[in-house]
């Protein structure tokens, strides 16, 4: 066998330390057929082009490249390989550069060192067999997980563009958060109003053909890589038919049963099949599987008897699925979801009546809630007085440390709806820092402190305020030795990431930070990459934020979908993947738990595990790890690997 | 056919323990069909024949030895290069001639040190005059000696040609057959070969229920009952099976006990112990570090580790002589 070893001088980098001429007598012991070349800068344009021609003339079986890293250079040399016809995976590189001449003091050492290295990869070389690529086409399509402002925008506007987009949402409804609102702050617009034209695009408009809107589901596996992912997607049954069903309701006036309606914060109740609450879209109500009395054996199908639209619509006998997508990005949009305000001692939440967070008073406030927008303590009284707590957690160690930022803006909007509704009742705002920034909460701000019912009161540290009861059920607060009396109390917290977020994470390998967010490739030049290539983050999962800027982040992530996956491009797959032997697997599963990239499944027929070469990185875990030695890595197998120390050892 | 006419069998023991004799004689009735293809001529342990009897056979007069044990001491050194010249085949039978099997498991002690442990210190022991026996001793009748030990425990191939290895501690019984079969018919691999076994690991010969292959913890045998349908590594117990050889049929696992390994390495692997610690060290979960300090990471990862008793005697019970590892380093040979 004939092998080609190329030295490079890099300049002095190289020849100041390592003597080629003593690395040529060298190479002159070694077995097989070497030539010796000794070339200036190899990565060079006349460097490129001596060592293709020396290749062309010599036409060696193995070539070795004493040179730098092949971080650097490999490309480089391989593209050499290839204009001179030999397949470029017969090329090995040594790093004489970083790893010898430039950690080395003495010129004799680092001589003795490149000779071990050379010959390392010399004996190591001959092993090495031809690999191919392999080219395939990305999908430009797109998973949207979370139909909140940034899912939604994002999935109209990709699919504007052509593409396929999946819509998957936990949630029987889209909308997010906000369509849960009434009003929303800087400009008292009325939320479900705003997000309307948006919701209908999305399920009727020009391009909602391209829209696939998955509610009830959730993802449950991903594998594969930017521009080839595959997506399990497990579907609850809705039971409800979203194509066939009007939304009349009449199926809704016959359930018998009821429960409390976690939409409402659980203030009111919902029948077994309901919509989570008036006006949600897709209109159409769903069906609670574990509530309604066919759970316990029953065979109640009132519902389905009375529903005008035919047979088909309901479907008492629908089961979970799981299905699959193939997509070339990710866009997660899961949203956020309020601090725990239990955790906030003394201020009476879960044991006083009448302490609400934010999202439950939200949705006393909105007219699709369970009071109907009626402001009411929990006797039915109209209170006369509310106080307001913001930062109730936030900029505070023992809790989050951070500012939400979108706070004290809806605290503000609180008191605008609240005096709106009740002119007379008085509100007092406890802050410690007051956020209120851009160029419209301004008006807010303003409004509250020209309102003459309102006070601002400062606090310090949130132990400074406790709320306690009296037996007329009235609250006190303590604010810094100061009384006063409020028929109830709201809490502003921070925003945390929404449940199940580090469920995701974990199953997406994504990193989180300490706060649980999901982790942006930088914070501020890449604040919408994740760090996985083509998983882009939108909205407040992973960063508290405000309805425009989730909107703007849909937006960016659609941005890097649309640049980066052209429908048609091409991508080549490294060929050094792993490759199961059939004939030596005995099934025990090891590689399959050890596989970073879903690589590997499992073949029950064969009882044998098989590597997806697609999905596959060659990372070598599997090769490692398998105790049956079944496993090859292309291009880093134990034969060539332990030539390579044999040669360097000799 | 009359015994001088049939091919010549020999079954030698070195430093072994008599189980690989046992497990021949459990072939049973199957024994008769041995003793009518060949002359069963020479077996310390069941039969009569004197080594003398075997040096005054022409070089390759016996047809198959099967050798058995590892090399311990002198003598077992000087009989596997008598059995090697008098035989046309010479078997490496079962671990301990294979891989030096527990015997080499001294080799991580020097002799001295060994022979103190045996004959001092053993608290059963009653040796008032600290006698380590050695050498030769005279007594009424004459004067007896007795072989010299080894500086290592070494297994057959370290010292001999051999031409096929048997792996089991015993080898199954079904599978000596199997050996005896091949044998006669010539249906024989490539001279070095490994027979009476198959090609795959003992997770193949194993119907336990394979899945997630993550742990949270070692377990030991004692601690709980295993449950006997679902996979012994994966409920903890370190079973040896992914990296052991198959073709025993798995009877340990069936007895709610993990494989421990005596059927040695599969083809392809050079080191059963590191290749199980490998496999170990890529499914051990040491749980969500996330925020850990490296120190405390390693911490985590040392505390897991300490479930482990044993390593050599866990991951090298049978292949210690064989291994990379080869024993205690600066050992003389």
């Amino acid at each position: 066998m004939k092998i080609g070893v190329y030295f490079c001088n890099c300049g002095t980098n190289i020849a100041d330390k390592v003597n080629s001429d003593l690395v040529a007598e060298a190479v002159k012991t070694f077995p097989d057929h070497h030539y010796f070349v000794v070339l200036d800068f190899i990565c060079s344009e006349d460097g490129r082009l001596q060592f293709e021609e020396s290749l062309k003339g010599e036409q060696p079986d193995r070539v070795v490249v004493a040179a730098c890293s092949p971080r650097d250079h490999e490309n480089t040399f391989r593209r050499c390989l290839i204009n001179a016809g030999i397949n470029p995976y017969l090329l090995q590189m040594v790093n004489i550069r970083e790893q010898i001449a430039w950690v080395t003091e003495s010129p004799v050492v680092a001589t003795e060192k490149a000779v071990r290295a050379i010959r390392g990869s010399a004996n190591r070389v001959v092993l090495q067999k031809p690999l191919e690529k392999k080219q395939l086409e990305v999908s430009s399509d797109a998973l949207i997980i979370g139909a909140g402002p940034a899912g939604m925008k994002a999935a109209l506007s990709l699919a504007e563009a052509g593409r396929k987009v999946t819509l998957v949402e936990r949630t029987p409804f889209i909308g997010g958060l906000p369509v849960r609102f009434e009003d929303l702050f800087p400009a008292m617009e009325c939320a479900p109003c705003m997000l309307e034209p948006l919701m209908a695009d999305l399920l009727h408009g020009d391009y909602a053909e391209n829209i696939e809107l998955m509610t009830m589901s959730e993802l449950v596996e991903l594998t594969g890589f930017y521009g080839n992912f595959i997506a399990k997607i497990h579907r609850k049954p809705r039971h409800v038919s979203l194509h066939d069903c009007i939304g009349c309701g009449e199926c809704i006036e016959v359930c018998p049963v009821s429960v409390s309606n976690e939409f409402n914060s659980n203030a009111c109740m919902r029948k077994a099949i309901d919509f989570a609450f008036t006006g949600v879209l897709p209109n159409a109500p769903s069906l609670m599987e574990d509530i309604c009395i066919r759970s316990k054996g029953d065979e109640c199908r009132l519902c389905k008897d009375v529903c005008p639209m035919g047979e088909d619509v309901i479907d008492l006998d629908e089961v979970a699925s799981v299905v699959e997508r193939r997509f070339g990005s990710l866009i997660l949009a899961t949203g956020a979801s309020l601090y725990d305000t239990s955790q906030l001692s003394g201020l009476g939440m879960g044991t006083l009546p009448d302490v609400y967070d934010s999202m439950q008073f939200e949705r006393m406030l909105s007219s699709t809630g369970p009071t109907g927008g009626e402001i009411l303590t929990a006797d039915g009284r109209s209170p006369e007085s509310i106080a307001i707590v913001h930062c109730a957690g936030s900029l505070d160690e023992e809790h989050k440390p951070y500012c939400s930022g979108i706070c004290c803006q809806y605290a503000l909007k609180f008191n605008h709806l609240i005096s709106e509704k009740l002119p007379n009742t008085s509100v007092t705002h406890y802050y410690r820092e007051l956020v209120l920034p851009g160029k419209e909460a301004h008006a807010m701000f303003e409004y509250a402190v020209n309102n003459k019912n309102s006070t601002m009161r400062r606090y310090l540290r949130l132990s400074d305020i406790a709320v306690s009861c009296d037996e007329d059920r009235k609250l006190h607060i303590d604010c810094s030795g100061e009384r006063a009396f409020s028929d109830m109390v709201i809490l502003c917290p921070p925003l945390v990431p929404a449940e199940g977020s580090s469920e995701l994470a974990k199953m997406l390998d994504l990193g989180c930070d300490s706060f649980g967010f999901f982790s942006e490739l930088h914070g501020r030049i890449d604040s919408t990459q994740s760090t996985i290539k083509g998983i882009y983050l939108a909205g407040a999962c992973h960063e508290p934020m405000d309805i425009k800027h989730s909107i703007l982040e849909g937006m960016a992530a659609v941005g890097y979908s649309l640049a980066g996956l052209q429908p048609g491009r091409i991508v080549e797959t490294e060929p050094t993947t792993a490759e199961i032997d059939e004939s030596g697997c005995a099934g025990c599963h090891l590689c399959i738990s050890v596989c970073p990239y879903r690589a590997i499944s499992f073949d029950a027929e064969k009882n044998i595990s098989r590597v997806n070469a697609v999905l596959c990185h060659g990372c070598g875990t599997c090769v490692a790890a398998c105790p049956a030695a079944a496993i090859v890595g292309h291009g880093f197998t134990s034969e060539q690997i332990m030539a390579e120390i044999e040669g360097a050892l000799k | 056919m009359s015994d001088s006419e049939k091919p010549k069998l020999a079954i030698y023991w070195a430093a072994s323990c008599g189980g690989c004799e046992i497990a021949f004689v459990n072939l049973h009735e199957k024994i008769l069909d041995v003793d009518a293809a060949f002359d069963f001529m020479f077996c310390p342990c069941l039969l009569d024949t004197k080594k003398k009897d075997i040096e005054a056979l022409q070089d390759g007069a016996i047809a198959v030895t099967l050798f058995n044990g590892a090399l311990r001491t002198e003598e077992n050194l000087e009989m596997a290069h008598l059995m090697r010249r008098k035989s046309k085949i010479m078997v490496a039978f079962g671990s301990c001639a294979k891989g030096g099997c527990i015997p080499s498991l001294a080799n991580f002690t020097g002799s001295d040190e060994m022979l103190k442990t045996i004959y001092i210190d053993n608290p059963s022991l009653d040796n008032p005059m600290n006698i380590i026996p050695s050498g030769v001793t005279s007594f009424a009748g004459g004067e007896i000696s007795l072989p010299g030990l080894l500086g290592r425990v070494k297994h057959l191939a370290e010292e001999v040609e051999v031409d096929y290895f048997v792996p089991g501690c015993p080898p199954e019984s079904d599978q000596i057959w199997n050996v005896i079969e091949k044998i006669l018919s010539g249906d024989l691999p490539p001279k070095g070969g490994t027979i009476g076994c198959g090609n795959l690991t003992v997770c193949d010969d194993c119907d336990r229920i394979k899945e997630e292959k993550r742990i949270t913890a070692f377990r030991r045998s004692y601690e709980f009952y295993p449950d006997t349908r679902a996979c012994l590594l994966e409920q903890g117990l370190i079973c040896m099976g992914i990296a052991t050889r198959s073709g025993c049929g798995a009877p340990c696992t069936r007895a709610n006990m993990p494989c421990s390994g005596c059927y040695g390495s599969p083809d392809g692997v050079s080191d059963q112990g590191a290749k199980m610690v490998a496999a170990l060290g890529s499914i051990m979960d040491i749980g969500d570090t996330s925020g850990l300090s490296e120190s405390a990471i390693a911490l985590r990862v040392e505390e897991f580790l300490q479930t482990i008793p044993d390593y050599a005697g866990l991951f090298y019970k049978y292949t210690l002589a064989g291994s990379t590892l080869g024993g205690r380093v600066g050992g003389s040979r």
